[in-house]
């Protein structure tokens, strides 16, 4: 045990902020023992409190409750953030609705729209030569028709035939024919 | 990345801080929540780390802020439960009721004396004397200078001095 002239002198330093570290650790040692002088007792509830709060720990399990409140908290962060996104993601949703309908439509028109006339001809002249035998065809056709016609014509010339009766033979008169299942209509011509 | 930055700089501060809640709010249960509570809400923030110069010292400022803002509230509730909690804080198992009984009184006496300390003398006090910090780390943990650690550990010292010569006259 330190003499207490020497612990008054330290004593003195330690109410200064003089004192170093090992010279407290002293002092508490001294202060938490059984032999403090009776005019140093008055500070021994200092010491004291020093001692007893420097062994104060967390609990054994402060560990694993801090690792739960961290998931805990976790949880937390990943709900708070899906109920933040929930109002985007249903616009996200309509969007992409909105789009496939509007892709669906598209590609409807664009199959409608489809062009029916391109140029298929990279030699004009080769194109010339076609345009001119489909004519030339299609002239070949009409001649054809119209002979056809002609003939068809002069065939009824050679009939003698009362115009004016056939002129006043109205539609109506060709539907009661047809409903009464009388004679059809050519075989009366 | 994030969670060794937590691991290493964070987690070995735990039972500093506690000691530090411990020290304001008297009451183990309450310091164990009130150190839970800051590193959760350090941990929720990982994203401002990069911004603390000094994550010792933020550590420090987040549980006296917290103790204080508890203590308050621990105030509110009722006088009688409040000092049933607080009986038990200290206490070793190993002592005889005798004791505990002494250490008891001793403890109240020492705590009526650093009630009437400021914040930042109560800060420094803790620290220098639970932590067993040098003066250069004080003023490193709280953003302070080294010259106004020492003035304020010298003042809460005179203070701490004059109020147990009072107390036991």
């Amino acid at each position: 045990m330190k003499p207490t002239e020497e612990i008054n002198a330290l004593l003195v330093k330690y109410w200064k902020g003089e004192t170093s570290l090992e010279e407290e650790d002293s002092l508490t040692k001294y202060f938490t023992g059984r032999d403090v002088a009776d005019e140093l007792k008055p500070y021994t509830a200092l010491f004291q409190y020093r001692e007893n709060l420097r062994c104060a720990t967390l609990s054994d399990d402060f560990d694993r409750k801090l690792k739960k409140a961290i998931q805990q908290k976790k949880r937390e962060n990943d709900y708070i953030t899906i109920r933040i996104f929930v109002p985007a993601l249903r616009i996200a949703a309509s969007v992409a609705v909105a789009l496939s309908l509007s892709f669906g439509v598209y590609m409807m028109i664009g199959k409608n729209d489809k062009t029916y006339f391109a140029e298929t001809y990279s030699d004009p002249n080769a194109a010339m030569e076609h345009a001119t035998f489909a004519l030339d065809k299609l002239s070949e056709a009409l001649q054809k028709g119209e002979e056809a016609s002609i003939e068809s014509i002069q065939e009824l010339n050679k009939v003698d035939l009362d115009w004016k009766m056939l002129d006043s033979i109205t539609e109506s008169d060709i539907n009661y024919q047809k409903s009464t299942d009388s004679l059809p209509l050519e075989n009366n011509l | 990345m994030n969670s060794d930055i937590f691991n290493k700089s964070v987690l070995p501060l735990k039972d500093k801080l506690y000691r530090l809640a411990l020290s304001i709010v008297r009451n183990r249960t309450e310091a164990e929540d009130i150190v839970q509570d800051v590193f959760l809400k350090i941990w929720s923030k990982q994203d401002e780390w990069e911004l603390i110069d000094n994550m010792e010292a933020y550590c420090y400022r987040s549980i006296k802020n917290l103790s204080f803002d508890r203590l308050e509230s621990m105030a509110a509730r009722s006088a009688e439960k409040y000092n049933a909690e607080m009986e038990n804080m200290m206490f070793v198992d190993t002592k005889n009721p005798h004791s505990a009984f002494v250490e008891k009184e001793q403890i109240d006496i020492i705590y009526r004396c650093i009630e009437k300390l400021s914040e930042n003398q109560k800060m420094v006090f803790q620290l220098r004397e639970i932590e067993g910090m040098s003066y250069k780390d004080i003023a490193k943990s709280l953003n302070m200078s080294e010259e106004l650690v020492k003035i304020s550990l010298y003042r809460a010292r005179k203070k701490i001095k004059e109020l147990l010569e009072e107390l036991n006259k």
